[in-house]
C-alpha cells in the first residue's frame, strides 16, 4: 500500500515537472468572452511560441472574486473594467508592468491615462474605451449640437432620448455646469438637479436598451446614447452625426493588468507590447467596438471609432459618498417626474 | 371527523408554501423597510430606523403617490365605461356568440404582455400604423407625438385590464335573474328605470369586482409606463424598481412597498364594506 502511494507521488511529481517545463510556453488571458480575434491570439503564438489559453468571466465582480481566491496567482493577464481595477490595486492583487518588456507603452492615448484607478500609469494599459455621446439627425435639427448645453436648446422640445442611467445624467448635467461627474456637494448638486429640470421639456423618452431606435423610427431627434448604441445606429444610417461633448466626456475604461502573483508575468508583459503595436490594435479595436485608446493606432483603426484631438478632457465615474449618491437619485427621480408632466 | 383529518392533512403543504413564500417575504420586506441603508453601494444594516417612511413624505415622492392613484383612477373608470357595456351585452348573446366573444377575449392572453405593448408601440409611433393612416384619411398633415404621452399610457392600462372588467360584469350580468326586470317593466317601469332600479344594483357586486381587479393591478403595473411612457410617468412600482437596481436603497424600496400594500388592502377592505361580500364574485 505504501509503494503504491508512494508511486502516485512520484507520478505527480513528474507530471508537475513536465508542467513546470511547458510553462514558459503558455499564459492564461482572463477576460470576458470575445475580447480578441482570434487571428491576434494566433499571430501572437505565432511571434513568441507562448500558447494562449483563453479563460474567461462573465462578470468583473465574478473576476475579482476568483483572484482574491487565487491571491492574485493562476491567471497571467486580466483585462476588466476601471472601477475593479482599482479595487484589485487596493487589495494588492495587481503587479507594475514591466516597461523594459512593453516598450510600445507609449503608443498608448495619454486622454485614457492617469485615471483614477492607476494615476502613475504604474499598473494598467488602457484597451478600449466606452463613451456616452450625443447623437443627432441633421436633417431634423437646424442648429448645430457641440455638447451637452445644446440639449437644452428649445428648438429640441420633446425631441430628445436619454439613457436611464441617473449616475450619467447627473453627470453630464454637471459637465455642462464647468463640474465634475462625481461632485459631492450636495448644494452643487441640488443645483445640477434645477438644470435637469429645465431640461424636462425636451425629454422626448428615457429609456436604457435600444435607444438609438427612437432616432430611427422618428421618435426623437437626438439622443444621448451608450458607445454599442452610437455603433448600432450609425451602421442604420451614416448620415447621423456623432458629437464628442466640448464640455467633456464621460468614460468607461476597459484595462488590461498582469496579477501579482502572475505564473508566466514576462509572457504577459510580451502579450501587451503585442497589442499595442498599431496593425494588432486596429485588428483588436474594430473587432470588440469600442474606442481606440492605442493613439498610435489611430491612423489606421475604424475613423468612427477614434475620439478627434479636440477632445481633451475624460472623466470616470467613481463611487460617491451616500449623501451624494441619495442626491442624484432624488434629481433623477425629480426629473423623470417632470418629464411626464404635462 | 375522519375525513376532516384528511382534508386538513391535504391542505397542510399549501399552508405552509404560503406561509414560506408569501407571509416570510411580506414580514421580511416590512423588517426591511427600517433598516438603514449601506453607505457604499448595494446591501443594508439592520439598525432600527424610521428615516425610509419619513423620506417619502418629501414633495417628489407624494408626487408619485399621486400620479399612481391618478393613473389608477383614469384606467379604472374608462375600463368600466368601456366593460360594463360590454359585459352586459356579451351576457345576452346567445350561447353560441358568447363562446365566441369569450374565446376573442381570451387569445390575446396567449401572448406575452410585452409583445402585446410591443405592438402598441408598433401603432403609435410617428412613423407607425395610426400616424399613417390620419395621413392618408387627410386628417394631419404633421405626424403626431403619440407615444410617451400619457394618453398612450392610459391606453396600453386600460387596454391590458379590460377583459377583468368585461368577465367580472359578465359573470354577474350573466346570472341576472331576468324575470325581475320583466316584473318591473310590467309594473309600468321605463326600460332605463328597469334598468338602473333593478339590473344595475343586481350587478353592482360584478361591477365592484371588476373595479378592485382593475384598480389594484393597476397601482402596481409599471412595465406598462415605462414602455409606453418612456420612463417619463413615475409611478410608485417603477420608484421601487429603481431604488431596488439602479439607486441600490433597499430599506427605501420596501417601506414604499409596504405603504403600497397597505394602500390596496385598504382598496379591498373598503370594497367588502361597501358590498359586505365575503369573496370576490368572478374571482374564484
Amino acid at each position: 500500500m505504501k509503494k503504491r502511494i508512494a508511486a502516485i507521488c512520484l507520478a505527480m511529481a513528474a507530471a508537475m515537472g513536465v508542467s513546470a517545463a511547458a510553462e514558459g510556453d503558455e499564459m492564461v488571458l482572463f477576460t470576458w468572452q470575445g475580447m480578441f480575434p482570434q487571428e491576434v491570439l494566433d499571430g501572437f503564438t505565432e511571434e513568441t511560441g507562448i500558447k494562449i489559453i483563453y479563460s474567461n468571466f462573465d462578470t468583473d465582480e465574478t473576476m475579482l472574486e476568483k483572484l482574491s481566491q487565487a491571491k492574485g496567482g493562476d491567471y497571467d493577464l486580466v483585462i476588466a473594467d476601471d472601477y475593479i481595477i482599482d479595487q484589485a490595486v487596493q487589495e494588492g492583487l495587481v503587479s507594475e508592468i514591466d516597461k523594459s518588456i512593453v516598450s510600445n507603452f507609449g503608443n498608448i492615448n495619454p486622454l485614457y491615462q492617469g485615471q483614477f484607478y492607476d494615476p502613475e500609469d504604474k499598473y494598467t494599459v488602457p484597451y478600449g474605451a466606452g463613451i456616452p455621446l450625443i447623437v443627432y439627425d441633421p436633417e431634423l435639427v437646424d442648429f448645430e449640437i457641440k455638447g451637452y448645453n445644446d440639449l437644452w436648446n428649445p428648438e429640441l422640445e420633446d425631441s430628445v432620448a436619454l439613457t436611464a442611467n441617473y449616475r450619467v445624467i447627473n453627470g453630464i448635467t454637471l459637465l455642462s455646469m464647468g463640474k465634475s461627474m462625481n461632485e459631492q456637494d450636495p448644494e452643487i448638486i441640488a443645483q445640477a438637479g434645477e438644470k435637469l429640470l429645465e431640461l424636462a421639456p425636451n425629454v422626448r423618452l428615457i429609456q436604457d436598451d435600444n435607444t438609438q431606435n427612437a432616432l430611427l423610427n422618428g421618435e426623437a431627434s437626438a439622443a444621448f446614447l451608450y458607445t454599442s448604441q452610437v455603433t448600432a445606429v450609425l451602421a442604420e444610417n451614416p448620415d447621423l452625426k456623432v458629437v464628442y461633448p466640448e464640455e467633456g466626456l464621460g468614460f468607461g475604461i476597459m484595462g488590461a493588468f498582469v496579477p501579482s502573483q502572475a505564473p508566466n508575468a514576462e509572457a504577459a508583459n510580451k502579450f501587451l507590447n503585442y497589442i499595442l503595436e498599431p496593425e494588432v490594435a486596429k485588428q483588436c479595436m474594430e473587432y470588440i467596438g469600442y474606442y481606440n485608446t492605442i493613439g498610435a493606432a489611430d491612423d489606421i483603426v475604424d475613423p468612427s471609432l477614434v475620439v478627434p484631438d479636440s477632445v481633451k478632457k475624460g472623466e470616470i465615474i467613481q463611487n460617491i459618498s451616500a449623501e451624494a449618491d441619495e442626491a442624484m437619485n432624488k434629481n433623477w427621480t425629480e426629473f423623470k417626474a417632470a418629464c411626464g408632466a404635462e | 371527523m375522519k375525513k376532516q383529518n384528511l382534508w386538513g392533512f391535504c391542505v397542510l403543504p399549501l399552508y405552509l408554501f404560503t406561509l414560506l413564500f408569501v407571509l416570510g417575504p411580506m414580514v421580511y420586506m416590512v423588517a426591511v423597510s427600517f433598516a438603514a441603508n449601506n453607505s457604499s453601494g448595494y446591501g443594508f444594516e439592520w439598525l432600527f430606523t424610521m428615516d425610509n417612511y419619513k423620506k417619502m413624505t418629501e414633495p417628489v415622492y407624494l408626487k408619485c403617490f399621486a400620479q399612481s392613484f391618478r393613473l389608477a383612477f383614469s384606467t379604472t373608470a374608462l375600463a368600466a365605461l368601456i366593460g360594463y357595456p360590454f359585459g352586459y351585452f356579451m351576457a345576452k348573446l346567445s350561447e353560441k356568440r358568447k363562446k365566441l366573444m369569450m374565446f376573442l377575449i381570451m387569445v390575446p392572453f396567449w401572448t406575452s404582455s410585452l409583445i402585446r405593448l410591443y405592438g402598441w408601440i408598433i401603432i403609435l409611433q410617428v412613423k407607425g400604423v395610426l400616424n399613417g393612416f390620419l395621413k392618408a384619411v387627410g386628417l394631419i398633415d404633421k405626424p403626431l407625438k403619440m407615444l410617451y404621452t400619457y394618453p398612450a399610457v392610459l391606453v396600453g392600462m386600460v387596454y391590458a385590464l379590460l377583459p377583468f372588467m368585461i368577465l367580472s360584469v359578465y359573470s354577474s350580468v350573466e346570472k341576472m335573474d331576468w324575470s325581475l326586470t320583466e316584473a318591473a317593466r310590467d309594473l309600468g317601469a321605463t326600460p332605463v328605470q328597469a334598468f338602473f332600479t333593478i339590473t344595475f344594483k343586481m350587478t353592482l357586486p360584478g361591477l365592484l369586482t371588476g373595479v378592485i381587479l382593475t384598480f389594484v393591478p393597476s397601482m402596481g403595473l409599471f412595465f406598462i409606463a415605462d414602455i409606453l411612457g418612456g420612463n417619463k410617468i413615475v409611478l410608485v412600482g417603477s420608484l421601487i424598481q429603481d431604488q431596488l437596481t439602479r439607486g441600490s436603497n433597499w430599506p427605501f424600496a420596501a417601506a414604499l412597498a409596504v405603504i403600497l400594500t397597505i394602500m390596496t388592502s385598504l382598496m379591498i377592505f373598503l370594497y367588502r364594506k361597501i358590498t359586505h361580500a365575503k369573496n370576490l364574485e368572478g374571482m374564484f
